[in-house]
């Protein structure tokens, strides 16, 4: 068995575990596999209702949010041939999470309910190509157009906040805007799964043209690799991925960044190789995380953005550290 | 296969780079296209890679038009090979050779990429490390494994744009003999370069562009002449041989 292969079939493992533990973890002490049945042949018991109504959509979105920001994190940084990007990073998930405070705070998605991950998608989706013009400039122009998407959005976010009229609405804002699964609903599962998976889609087909794109754009275009081509599809994924992401569960960080950082020792430095183990730990990452927050710390639950950023700036910071003296 | 510019021409940002270029790569040869820094060498090269459309003109492959080609078969039909390398690929020297079968990734079998990527590793002498990271070689090793890459591709046209400006003059002259081999089995190779001995020995035929323009083409013999030297490149010559040396700067002539 390939170091690769052994790779995705741990982190397959890992998942799958974490998934059931996700399912069986809560205060309520009920049997998983009874509420599942209960659900299956539609008892309506308290076992199926916490199952169907609580814990299964906070696992299928932890587990799907992840999985796409693990992938996109690795799809971008082939993009891009730089280990920094990350849709948090360059301001992606601050845009998309603009998009749709915006949404909230005008009352839109209060009379239109799929406004919120549409604006969600067109403010990750508009910065992800706002980036890819600035690309060319090289690496140091993208980070510092990242840095200055997220100081906007952040900004913008502030006065959102600071306008909003009641206390209880920015306090609403604050709690999504830290990235959470609380509060998720079969209803955020609708919402959210056709965007992250026809995201991932699109983000999965884009393997051997990442691989190309390591000899360069001009041999990858002679190869028959269009780099618009790549660009699109890398744009289209990420901005639907990470907008629908944003819009059930706020802004989770770093994911992106740390997963293709500490799995590409272990699946080699071909991007198309980095998008499945990436995508996996994403999951993983953010399965384990979800548990975490629902351990009972301080009494108050802990907010699943903070606990990735916890993890990701060190993991950022260890970018950084590398990258020192090098060329820009 | 045969690559012909049928009379191209390209203007950029107001610069007129390229006027009525009409020439061929033919099976079996080594075309070497020179001329001075800014003459539109490599933006020739470029065209003919299908990497920028020219304004007037068509680049024909085999009498197809090159830019209505689907981009995977023009991958198969030809192999280019840029100035500039990656600043650095962490993969396996393999793995680096093995990207030049991306092409193929619908027509040929596993067997046959293994054996294009083992025939490609040997011919640049790079089997011996090739599980090693490319990120570890010396600049020569990398540019011997990007042609390796380019090699793999087995494609009829191979073009390379300045292939041994960074090399010692022994993996000069093991890449200038690599591409005689590559002709020998019936490649049309067109290679940029700016080393005239080097032209003069590897090449079967000669373009020689100024401002934009083909002077001149033919046998390195019938090309580099003294006052060919004198009229393009603003220099006298003296001759060692067979080769000549760039010797002094001619005050008189027009200079590029």
């Amino acid at each position: 068995m390939s170091r690769y292969t052994l790779t995705v079939a741990i982190l397959s493992a890992v998942v799958l575990a974490l998934a059931i533990l996700s399912l069986a973890a809560g205060p309520a002490g009920i049997s998983v596999v009874q509420g599942l049945s209960d659900m299956l042949h539609g008892r309506e018991t308290i076992a199926a209702t916490i199952i169907g109504q609580i814990r299964l959509p906070r696992m299928i979105l932890a587990l799907l949010i992840g999985e796409t920001l693990g992938l996109s994190g690795a799809a971008l940084q082939g993009l891009v041939r730089n280990p920094l990007a990350d849709p948090g990073v360059l301001g992606i998930s601050g845009c998309g999470a603009l998009g749709a405070v915006l949404v909230f705070y005008t009352g839109v998605s209060a009379v239109w309910a799929p406004a919120l991950p549409l604006a969600a998608l067109s403010g990750a989706g508009l910065a992800t190509l706002l980036l890819l013009a600035l690309t060319r400039g090289g690496t140091l122009v993208l980070v510092l157009a990242g840095a200055a998407l997220g100081s906007m959005s952040a900004a913008l976010l502030a006065l959102t906040l600071n306008l909003v009229p009641s206390p209880y609405a920015s306090y609403e804002i604050m709690h999504w805007l830290m990235g959470s699964l609380s509060r998720a609903s079969l209803h955020d599962v609708l919402i959210a799964t056709p965007g992250l998976l026809i995201g991932s889609a699109l983000l999965f087909s884009t393997g051997r043209s990442l691989d190309a794109l390591t000899l360069g754009e001009d041999v990858a275009q002679t190869m028959g690799f269009p780099l618009r081509a790549v660009q699109w599809r890398v744009v289209l994924g990420t901005a639907l991925a990470v907008g629908s992401g944003v819009a059930v569960a706020g802004g989770i960080g770093f994911v992106g960044l740390v997963m293709p950082h500490l799995l590409r020792p272990l699946a080699g430095a071909r991007p198309s190789r980095l998008l499945l183990p990436s995508a996996l730990g994403g999951a993983a990452l953010l399965l384990a995380a979800d548990l975490f927050v629902r351990l009972p710390v301080s009494g108050a639950e802990l907010q699943l953005g903070v606990v990735t950023s916890l993890i990701g700036t060190p993991v950022f910071f260890w970018q950084v550290w590398r990258l020192r003296g090098r060329p820009v | 296969m045969i690559l012909q510019t049928d009379t191209i021409s390209l203007t950029l940002q107001g610069n007129r780079l390229l006027n009525d270029i009409a020439l061929d790569v033919r099976p079996g040869e080594v075309l070497g296209l020179i001329g001075p820094n800014g003459a539109g060498k490599s933006t020739l090269l470029r065209i003919m890679a299908g990497l920028l459309r020219p304004e007037t003109g068509r680049v024909l492959l085999d009498g197809q038009d090159l830019f209505t080609m689907p981009p995977e078969e023009r991958g198969r039909h030809l192999a280019y090979l840029p100035q500039e390398a990656p600043a650095a690929i962490g993969m396996s020297v393999r793995d680096v050779a093995m990207l030049g079968r991306l092409p193929h990734r619908r027509t040929a079998s596993a067997e046959q990429n293994e054996t294009a990527v083992q025939q490609a590793l040997d011919a640049v002498g790079t089997s011996a490390f090739a599980d090693r990271s490319s990120a570890r070689l010396s600049g020569g090793e990398r540019a011997r494994v990007l042609l390796a890459r380019a090699l793999a591709v087995q494609a009829p046209i191979l073009l390379a744009d300045e292939p041994v400006a960074a090399l010692d003059p022994a993996q000069a002259l093991t890449v200038m003999d690599l591409f005689g081999q590559c002709a020998a089995q019936g490649q049309a190779v067109a290679v940029v370069l700016h080393d005239l001995a080097l032209a003069a020995r590897f090449c079967t035929r000669i373009a020689v562009l100024s401002q934009g323009r083909l002077v001149s083409i033919g046998t390195p013999a019938e090309v580099l002449t003294d006052a060919l030297f004198a009229e393009v490149y603003g220099v006298a010559v003296r001759r060692c041989g067979e080769v000549a040396v760039p010797w002094s700067l001619v005050s008189s002539a027009r200079r590029p």
